[in-house]
């Protein structure tokens, strides 16, 4: 392999880590006020445990997601120089009100973190919601920059140089609003299902049931709503990427020929040589209607593109079948649980809690799918339509070792969080049993 | 609006070398502690930087963003030819900053203390070392710019740069400095005895401070360094080492007294001023290779870029700075524990 190639699995690697902390870091802090205002309502000792336990979850994952993306503001630039050179101004904007977004979290946190019977009582619960509110904020801008990369807005090139720079037009790309709530709307489900799931498992191991009962409903509840929500916003973006990106789309279908009432294919092996999907199942018309909402619109197949812009397809459409799979799955969780609210009964059989327990990691399976469908997906370019991302890489050599270097380092790191989550949780089936 | 990033610029310079500099510190000093000192300076640590921990480095992220947006062009050589450096800073930065909240947050006190701590305290010790190497590396003349890679070797543009004798001395600069930052911080902090040991170790790292400073011009000197020269033959930057030196002496005798809030002003000002003599030196050439000077300003961002900028960080610290300032105040940062 080359440079190019270990530059891109550094930065898969090193952003697929980054984002399942960074997706808890902005949905927990959620889960941990409301549990505090009800320890704050009823007094209630579970409540006040199950805040200490999800504040210390919250610091982890917090300083986790912190260094890691510390490391990633830095490898933007370290791994593509001529990227940052010419993007960096254009995309400053939302970096630099991200910047500003962590810094009010930070601040937050530490008065949370270091508040109790120090503060006012409502004063302390407040800074738990700033610390939610400048993480959802932080989440947005970054994607908003992200978006940019998929639909690129507010300058002009000229002889290979940016001008008219207008970093408002650039934050406000086309693709910002639909990728900002689809994004946000995922990092509630993953983190909703991921967090509920682990306490269905505690429950099924019958420790400490009362406080994880109250645990799961919270961290449901979020990851329900959000779950529900999601198909809709994901067919939003869809209709958007028809439009702004057609290759995109034909990869994420793995459509190859350019047809008017498309079939939508459901599985399927795709054969890149052949140009061929095997083994699908065809649904007539249905990917003209979701892409263009019309049973007869054309839609654009992978033959019309120029072979050397053509992204991987095989990859981007498993990826793409991966994720529409898991949040049609997390949608049916969704609903059973909004019925369980109703028949009781349910909550005492072992199926429901196993349900929830085997649902656990599928959310971020989907957030890191539903990534390898827009990164991968946008090859071969780095800036759509404007800069390869084989231009923008580093001319220093040895990227291999740098890579392995961080895969070794957040592996270690990824093992050592799990076991003290493990160790927390153990912790807290002790407390008030 | 220049004028407004530009501020912003060596104001989070200043704010990350001195906070982040005496959260570093913190490590190197626990880690020169006796081993009976160890739990209590890592106790006194936890309560006076905790709260505002993971602020202090977010200066970092602050800094590298303003540079990437406004000053693309300077940004783009640091970033390419200070790569290995760099990474291995944030190699450090990981492994002290998890270590740090490992060790504070774990459910279970057990043996796995000794690791946490042990990561702490080399982290805190060679990250700095490695960011004090990246600084030398930019000013010691040593960078080699070149678009033909392969006729170079690997080892002369990638390595030898930031891996010298000077770049060695202005990295233990930086930690000396970091030591000298926390050991002054943690005198208001204490009481009695303790405040002795911390007064003690404050002298310590001052002298280191002021002889690894002299090393790093001495070194210069001798063989002939653009920058020190220019440093030697520039008024105000030596005028404000020899306030730095001056301010010594009300500094000890404060430390002796052990006055804290007047410690933490007057070891900020000598940062302050160290930072300035550096800067002011070759502003705004602020990279030395071996045949040219690059100017921070030249490739800078286009006006538009600059004017959106300058108003996200006017309207960013409007906000942020009350809030630190009350963070800080809330726990003892500013307006320390009053003499007991
Ligand atoms: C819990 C996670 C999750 C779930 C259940 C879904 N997605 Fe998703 N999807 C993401 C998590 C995600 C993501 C990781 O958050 C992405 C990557 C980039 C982005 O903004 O969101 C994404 C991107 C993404 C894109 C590409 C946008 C682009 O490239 O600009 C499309 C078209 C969809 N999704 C469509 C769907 C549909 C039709 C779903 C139906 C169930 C769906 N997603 C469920
Ligand atoms: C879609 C992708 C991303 C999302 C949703 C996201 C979101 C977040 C969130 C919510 C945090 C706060 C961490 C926490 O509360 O635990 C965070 C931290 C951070 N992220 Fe990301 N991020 C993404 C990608 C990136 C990228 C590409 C960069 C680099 C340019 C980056 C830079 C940072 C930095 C520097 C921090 C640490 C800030 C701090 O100290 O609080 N992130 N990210
Ligand atoms: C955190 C969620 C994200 C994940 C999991 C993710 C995943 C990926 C993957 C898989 C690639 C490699 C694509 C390939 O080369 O085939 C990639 C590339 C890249 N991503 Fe993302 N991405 C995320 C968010 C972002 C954000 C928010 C930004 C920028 C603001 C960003 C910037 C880049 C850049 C610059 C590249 C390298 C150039 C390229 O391959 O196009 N990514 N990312």
């Amino acid at each position: 392999m080359e440079n190019l190639d270990y530059a891109r699995l550094q930065m898969a690697f090193t952003l697929g880590f980054h984002i399942i902390f960074a997706c808890i870091g902005m949905v927990m802090p959620f889960f941990m006020v409301v549990s505090h205002k009800k320890w704050l309502n009823t007094r209630k000792p579970v409540y006040l445990d199950l805040t200490k336990a999800w504040q210390k979850g919250v610091a982890i994952f917090f300083v986790t997601g912190a260094v890691s993306g510390t490391a990633l503001s830095f490898e933007l630039g370290m791994l593509w120089p001529e990227f940052m050179k010419h993007a960096g101004p254009v995309i400053g904007m939302p970096f630099s009100l991200e910047g500003a977004a962590f810094f009010v979290e930070a601040i937050a946190l530490g008065f949370y973190l270091y508040g109790w019977k120090r503060l006012p009582e409502t004063f302390h619960w407040i800074t738990g919601i700033i610390i939610g509110i400048s993480g959802v904020a932080s989440g947005i801008l970054v994607v908003s920059a992200n978006a940019w990369m998929n639909a690129p807005a507010g300058f002009d090139v000229v002889n290979g140089e940016f001008i008219n720079i207008d970093p408002v037009a650039a934050f406000f790309n086309e693709a910002w609003f639909t990728q900002a709530l689809h994004m946000t709307l995922a990092a509630f489900a993953a983190t909703g299902f991921a967090v509920a799931g682990i306490h269905a498992f505690q429950i099924l191991r019958n420790k400490n049931p009362e406080l994880h009962k109250e645990a799961f409903k919270i961290a449901i509840f979020f990851g329900a709503v959000a779950a529900i929500l999601q198909p809709l916003s994901g067919d939003l973006s869809a209709k958007d990427v028809a439009v702004r990106q057609p290759v995109k789309l034909a990869a994420m279908e793995a459509h190859y020929e350019t047809e008017k009432g498309a079939p939508l294919f459901i599985g399927g092996i795709v054969d890149e040589d052949k140009k061929e999907v095997s083994h699908k199942i065809e649904i007539p018309g249905a990917l003209s209607f979701l892409a263009f909402g019309d049973f007869d619109a054309e839609v654009k197949g992978l033959n019309e593109f120029p072979e050397d812009e053509l992204p991987p397809v095989a990859i981007v459409h498993y990826a793409f079948q991966l994720m529409v799979g898991i949040g049609t799955l997390l949608m049916l969780a969704a609903l059973i649980f909004f019925i369980s609210l109703r028949k009781r009964g349910w909550w005492d059989n072992k199926k429901f809690w196993w349900l929830f327990a085997v649902l656990s990691p599928l959310g971020f399976i989907a957030v890191e799918a539903g990534w390898v469908v827009t990164e991968v997906g946008r090859q071969p370019w780095i800036v759509y339509n404007v800069m390869r991302t084989k231009d923008a890489v580093t001319p220093m050599p040895g990227l291999v070792y740098s890579f392995y270097m961080y895969v070794v380092v957040y592996l270690a790191l990824a093992v050592t969080v799990t076991w003290l989550m493990n160790r927390q949780i153990k912790a807290l089936n002790n407390s008030t049993e | 609006m220049l004028y407004v990033v530009l501020f912003f610029t060596f104001f989070s310079l200043f704010l990350y070398v001195l906070l982040g500099g005496a959260d570093f510190g913190a490590g190197i000093v626990e880690l020169f502690s006796s081993r009976n000192n160890r739990k209590l300076t890592r106790d006194t640590i936890y309560q006076v930087m905790g709260p505002i921990w993971e602020a202090n480095h977010i200066w970092l992220i602050i800094l590298i963003v303003i540079l990437w947006i406004a000053f693309p062009a300077y940004f783009n050589i640091i970033i390419i030819y200070l790569h290995v450096p760099l990474t291995l800073v944030l190699l450090g930065i990981t492994i002290r900053g998890v270590a740090f909240i490992f060790r504070h947050y774990d459910a279970v006190v057990d043996a796995s203390q000794i690791w946490y701590n042990r990561l702490f305290r080399i982290g805190s010790l060679i990250t700095p070392v490695f960011l004090g190497m990246s600084f030398g590396t930019l000013v010691s003349g040593k960078i080699i710019l070149t678009t033909d890679y392969s006729e170079i070797g690997f080892a002369d543009i990638f390595i030898f740069p930031w891996l010298n004798t000077f770049t060695l001395l202005t990295g233990l600069f930086y930690a000396a400095l970091c030591a000298f930052l926390a050991s002054t911080l943690l005198i208001g902090e204490t009481t009695g005895e303790v405040r002795k040991i911390y007064s003690r170790k404050s002298a310590v790292f001052t002298i280191s401070l002021v002889l690894i400073g002299g090393a790093v011009l001495t070194y210069g000197y001798f063989t002939e360094m653009v920058f020190v020269k220019d440093f030697l033959n520039n008024p105000f930057s030596l005028i404000a080492i020899a306030l730095s030196a001056i301010l010594l002496i009300p500094l000890w005798q404060a430390i002796k007294k052990q006055y804290s809030m007047r410690t933490r002003i007057l070891a900020g000002l000598q940062v302050l001023l160290v930072i300035f003599a550096a800067v002011n030196t070759h502003f705004p050439n602020l990279i030395i290779t071996d045949t040219s000077e690059v100017d921070l300003l030249a490739g800078a961002a286009p006006d538009s870029v600059i004017r959106v900028l300058g108003i996200s960080l006017i309207i960013g610290g409007a906000i942020i700075l009350p809030g630190l300032f009350h963070l800080m105040r809330s726990f003892n940062m500013i307006n320390p524990k009053k003499e007991s």
